[in-house]
């Protein structure tokens, strides 16, 4: 009997990421949970990553991967402040993701990604991404565990961008930053109950014309 | 196996009232054959179960229950109680465990001095009884987000109506098998009231 192998190079470290685009600002959401098929790991892992001055991704997945994804784009990123002395714009970075991720089409990062940020008009974006690269500019987006969880719920919530019935190219949602925050505790919470893989601690980034901001909230922990 | 047909239900539990309501795509892996398929059924005039999963079984699974409860019926002179119902239905599937019914009941009534009553169970059987809301079917993952988010206690019908008919449709809209409207139904101990939704034809 031939011997075959059942070791994958790839592991799903779980998690969910949700982001939404206002008028002005940008809010990424995470959760601090890392696992490894039902046990955890750590209770206090950031999924969130500051590519840029205006551009912040999250991503759930396999974090290895999710780390050499990081590093790549930091290192892709200084190299273009060095040629073209500025930071990158959130669509150049969206773009720059997209190649990344498709240079790895047939070993690719188990990683699933979202994009914030403010385009080089000060509206906010979201773009969101596929494992190996296939992006679209959208109002909101959430990817990992419990995408599916909460995407129904934020389609209802935010019909407006919503690009089931709008192509969503300038969708922003015309909710206020502390509206959309509450919306993303709200979606967080409900996911928590119903996803083992995310809970633990939510770590909300908030980008807008003033800077950049942070905030933390508890989640269940079972 | 379970995605065969495609299929949504979910069930709430209101103020001494009950919800329950499914989609009305019947389809064959990716081609759709009909927009008015029933899945939930009237046991009597206070019970209620939807069956989500192969179609077939669905339906010779509805037509052995209502078999028993006639049968049930003559000897009791009564109607059966949802609790018992439940225990029937998980009975029925479990027989069947080592080649089982392919289907996901979600059980609603109301049971003594009219409480609400829901459950749901797996394709053998197991009962899950919650205080809140139920889910089945290919869109379950994308009904548990919508729902929990959504659902709040001791709702009246109305209130019900529009929080379980939201939760159905953007659940259904982001599940390829599952949608071509909704189908809901609202019970209260006096009256049953069945509506059809207008949502995304897709």
């Amino acid at each position: 009997m031939k011997q075959q192998s059942n070791w994958s190079p790839y592991d799903n470290n779980g998690g969910t990421c949700v982001a939404i685009a206002g008028a002005d600002y940008c809010v990424i959401a995470a959760d601090t949970r890392m696992s490894t098929g039902y046990s955890i790991l750590t209770r206090d892992y950031s999924k969130i990553c500051q590519l840029a001055e205006k551009s912040v991704m999250a991503s759930s997945g396999f974090q290895a991967d999710v780390r050499a994804l990081q590093k790549v784009l930091a290192a892709r990123h200084l190299i273009y402040q060095h040629q073209h002395n500025k930071q990158m714009s959130c669509p150049a970075m969206a773009q720059l993701l997209s190649n990344t991720l498709y240079y790895k089409r047939f070993f690719p990062y188990y990683a699933f990604n979202v994009l914030g940020g403010l385009d080089n008009e000060g509206k906010g974006c979201v773009f969101t991404y596929d494992a190996v690269g296939s992006y679209e500019r959208v109002g909101y987006s959430s990817q990992g565990s419990g995408s599916t969880l909460i995407m129904p719920f934020l389609d209802n919530q935010l019909k407006s961008p919503s690009p089931l019935l709008l192509s969503a190219q300038d969708a922003v949602t015309p909710l206020s930053e502390l509206e959309a925050i509450d919306l993303v505790k709200t979606c967080f919470a409900s996911a928590t109950e119903r996803d083992i893989y995310t809970g633990d601690k939510l770590e909300i980034v908030v980008l807008n014309a003033d800077g950049i901001r942070r905030e933390h909230m508890e989640l269940r922990k079972d | 196996i379970f995605e065969y047909n495609g299929s949504a239900l979910v069930a709430m539990v209101g103020k001494n009232c009950f919800a329950i309501a499914s989609d009305r795509r019947l389809g064959v892996q990716l081609q759709t054959i009909a927009t008015d398929f029933q899945r939930i059924y009237k046991i009597h005039d206070k019970l209620f179960i939807g069956l989500a999963g192969l179609a077939t079984d669905a339906q010779t699974l509805y037509q052995k229950l209502v078999f028993r409860h006639k049968l049930y019926q003559l000897r009791e002179e009564r109607d059966m109680k949802p609790q018992t119902f439940a225990s029937l239905v998980s009975a029925l599937l479990y027989e069947k465990r080592f080649g089982p019914f392919f289907c996901q009941p979600v059980i609603a009534g109301l049971g003594d001095e009219d409480k609400p009553f829901i459950c749901t169970m797996d394709s053998i059987g197991a009962k899950e009884l919650a205080k809140d809301f139920v889910v089945a079917g290919t869109a379950s993952e994308s009904l548990y987000g919508a729902c929990e988010a959504m659902f709040k206690p001791d709702m009246e019908a109305e209130e019900l109506f529009e929080t379980i008919s939201q939760a159905l449709l953007s659940s259904v809209d982001r599940d390829c098998l599952s949608g071509w409207g909704g189908h809901v139904y609202v019970v209260t101990p006096t009256e049953v009231t069945e509506r059809i939704l207008k949502g995304r034809m897709d």
